[in-house]
């Protein structure tokens, strides 16, 4: 295993922010760890690197104690941090040069190393600039060189698409997703349920301190009540009245009206499009657009960890 | 290692706009208006020959004993040797007027400071008050007081006058002035001295951001460096170096500034004053590395305890008020060893005054203690490798 977590439990004061936490991570995989305000995505990211101190628990890179000297682990770990972390009197190319110089010694060696950063992240134009002359989008692709230039074995990003723009965040996908081709094992953590789903191998969902769901894309889609959700435009009727007809139906989980659209969940795997259209015409009721998609990992999400607002910070 | 973040340490630091203000600008735009402000006091203290009148009455014509006083009053004192640059300027010159009228108008035309008319006794004619008539006034009380002694002595015992006249000529004086130095007091040194170390004391900054740009728990590069293959304190060992390097160089910077454009004196004794210097810088920035190293707060928080903690010392060392280095240590004598500020500021002023070195390397000892002392602070706080909570 690149990462093993066992029964991880932090305090802060009376507050239990990991729950007799396990992880377990594979080389080459991109873990996703995904969980809402406060669920102690970073938390457990900080106590994997030995930033913070823990109550119980053990924890293992590259299946040896990861302890706050384990200078030899440290050196195959790259970390991509929520804020950005860079020296602002610095340039681009001083930036990726100073941190990669933390790992590696070598003046040659380094100076090949930082130019193979600045084309991954595509700030070749820009290396003589100051941070504070860089946008959003370009900082966090900085963010990300600084942690990724000296090619380590593990990389752990936590949120690091926040507050950047569409194409900036593909950019930062594409490149983990060629990091993990390259070879290393890449730890995610994200708000953002479609970024998972397109890059993550395997996903783990967090709440209240512990991992509450984990694996594949698929498996987790299939952890939940929801089959598919179908969405059909009345245009004869009012869709209203027909909500008891369609809830009689087999294999219905759940309907909803919004406007003159009925929204349907089958439960899970089972298909109802063909009956509720079939039977509707037998109310000689007229449809409109009728849409049917499979459950996406935010109803995985949502189903899990409940709708209610999270407002508790993330240590 | 060491080099690599040494090197970026230098860079990242005199690029610092803010803090290359406070540590070099800063100090330097305060010489400057120092400079101006006092550019016209020292002159004032300049001691001019005062022009005295007499009138030539017969009384005076007949009084010897005056007229050798006032003619002693009247010629430089050439005792002092002239290497040591203490002959003066004679107390008085001396007019004489035929009649009163005379003296009187010289008087209005302001000629002379006053004139003096003898008859039976001394009368003293002046037109306003100063110290010129002042001294005047001494030197004819002092001198009716001294031949009435003498009169009085003589008229008891006659067979005394030789001798009175030969103590009055030899003007024995008990109490002799040795100086210590060659320099003149000044006490405008104590204003620079105080600026020079409040300079120092501004290196706070550039130890506080050290400290600062490598705790986790304090900025985001805090904690990826924490989180690289290092010792961390081996890395903070090297940014202090840089940081302290780039304070001296300011305070090189300020002193060639003071020393050759505002002329201020600081003696000759160049490696004792680069000592001092160094050992100012040491304890600035390590003042500054305790500041942010204790303090849990926010840099805007910091940089006000630091710029607090600064004035004040920089204010009991003397820097807005002369007199206050003195009446603090008067009131408070170990305020003169636990303030580094004073510390600083009276290294050179022992250098300045003082032929012997003692009161100078206490006070660079107690400056580079000082530095041990807050350093050691800053390695209980830092050594540690993880935190409870960031």
């Amino acid at each position: 295993m690149i990462v093993k977590v066992s029964n991880l439990v932090k305090r802060y004061g009376d507050l239990i922010a990991l729950d007799h936490f396990k992880l377990d991570v594979a080389e080459g995989e991109i873990f996703g760890l995904l969980g809402p305000n406060g669920s102690g995505k970073t938390t457990a990211i900080n106590c994997i690197l030995s930033l913070l101190t823990f109550d119980k628990g053990e924890i293992e890179v590259f299946d040896k104690k990861m302890t706050p000297s384990s200078y030899d682990l440290k050196k195959d770990i790259g970390v991509i941090m929520q804020n950005v972390a860079v020296i602002e009197e610095l340039t681009v190319y001083e930036n990726i040069d100073f941190f990669c110089g933390l790992y590696v010694p070598d003046k040659e060696i380094r100076k090949k190393l930082v130019k193979e950063a600045i084309d991954f992240v595509g700030l070749g134009d820009f290396t003589k600039f100051y941070p504070k002359k860089l946008s959003g989008g370009l900082l966090r692709r900085l963010n990300i060189a600084c942690g990724i230039a000296h090619k380590p074995r593990l990389i752990i990003m936590d949120e690091p698409t926040v507050a950047v723009d569409p194409q900036s965040r593909n950019n930062i996908l594409e490149g983990i997703v060629r990091l993990n081709r390259e070879g290393a094992t890449v730890i995610y953590t994200s708000h953002y349920m479609e970024e998972v789903e397109q890059i993550c191998t395997r996903i783990g969902i967090m709440d209240k301190g512990r991992i509450v769901a984990m694996g594949t894309n698929e498996e987790l889609k299939g952890m939940i009540r929801v089959g598919e959700k179908i969405s059909i435009e009345f245009l004869t009727a009012d869709p209203k009245d027909y909500v008891e007809f369609v809830e009689s139906m087999p294999y219905i989980a759940a309907v909803e009206v919004q406007d003159r659209t009925m929204l349907i969940k089958t439960e899970r795997g089972h298909n109802g499009l063909s009956t509720i259209l079939t039977e509707l015409q037998t109310k000689n009721i007229k449809v409109g657009r009728v849409y049917c998609e499979l459950p996406t990992l935010n109803d995985v999400f949502l189903e899990i960890t409940g709708k209610e607002l999270r407002d508790g910070k993330e240590k | 290692m060491f080099w690599h973040n040494f090197s970026y340490s230098l860079k990242s630091n005199v690029r610092d706009k803010q803090l290359i203000f406070w540590t070099l600008a800063f100090p330097v735009i305060l010489g400057s208006l120092f400079g101006l402000a006092f550019s016209n006091l020292s002159g004032t203290d300049v001691f001019d020959t005062i022009q005295i009148g007499i009138v030539n009455t017969q009384a005076y014509q007949a009084d010897t004993a005056f007229q050798t006083t006032l003619s002693t009053a009247s010629k430089s004192d050439n005792t002092a040797s002239k290497s040591d640059n203490t002959a003066s300027d004679p107390l008085f010159a001396v007019t004489q007027y035929a009649s009163q009228e005379e003296a009187a108008k010289a008087l209005t035309d302001g000629n002379i400071s006053g004139y003096i008319m003898e008859d039976s006794t001394l009368h003293l004619y002046i037109r306003s008050s100063g110290l010129n008539q002042t001294i005047m006034k001494e030197f004819t009380d002092w001198y009716l007081q001294e031949s009435s002694a003498v009169r009085s002595i003589v008229t008891q015992n006659p067979s005394s006058a030789s001798e009175i006249s030969g103590i009055l000529s030899k003007n024995i004086t008990y109490i002799s002035e040795t100086k210590s130095n060659t320099n003149a007091p000044n006490d405008m040194l104590t204003y620079y001295y105080a600026l020079i170390a409040m300079a120092c004391m501004y290196g706070s900054f550039l130890g506080m951001k050290q400290v600062m740009t490598v705790q986790a728990n304090q900025t985001p590069t805090g904690a990826r460096i924490h989180l690289a293959p290092l010792n961390k304190l081996k890395i903070f060992a090297s940014s202090l170096c840089a940081a302290t390097l780039i304070q001296y160089i300011s305070i090189l910077i300020l002193i060639g500034y003071l020393a050759f454009v505002l002329k201020i004196d600081f003696g000759n004794q160049l490696g004792y004053i680069l000592l001092a210097s160094f050992a100012g810088c040491c304890t600035g920035v390590s003042f500054g590395a305790m500041v942010g190293a204790l303090s849990k707060k926010g840099e805007g928080v910091k940089t006000g305890i630091i710029i607090s903690l600064s004035m004040l010392m920089s204010f009991l060392a003397g820097l807005m008020v002369a007199q206050v280095k003195y009446e603090a240590v008067k009131s408070l004598p170990i305020l003169a060893y636990i303030n580094p500020a004073n510390l600083i500021a009276d290294s050179f002023y022992a250098l300045y005054y003082y032929n012997t070195y003692g009161r100078f390397f206490t006070n660079v000892g107690f400056l580079f203690g000082f530095s041990l002392l807050f350093y050691f602070i800053v390695f209980l706080v830092m050594r540690r490798q993880n935190y409870a909570s960031l």
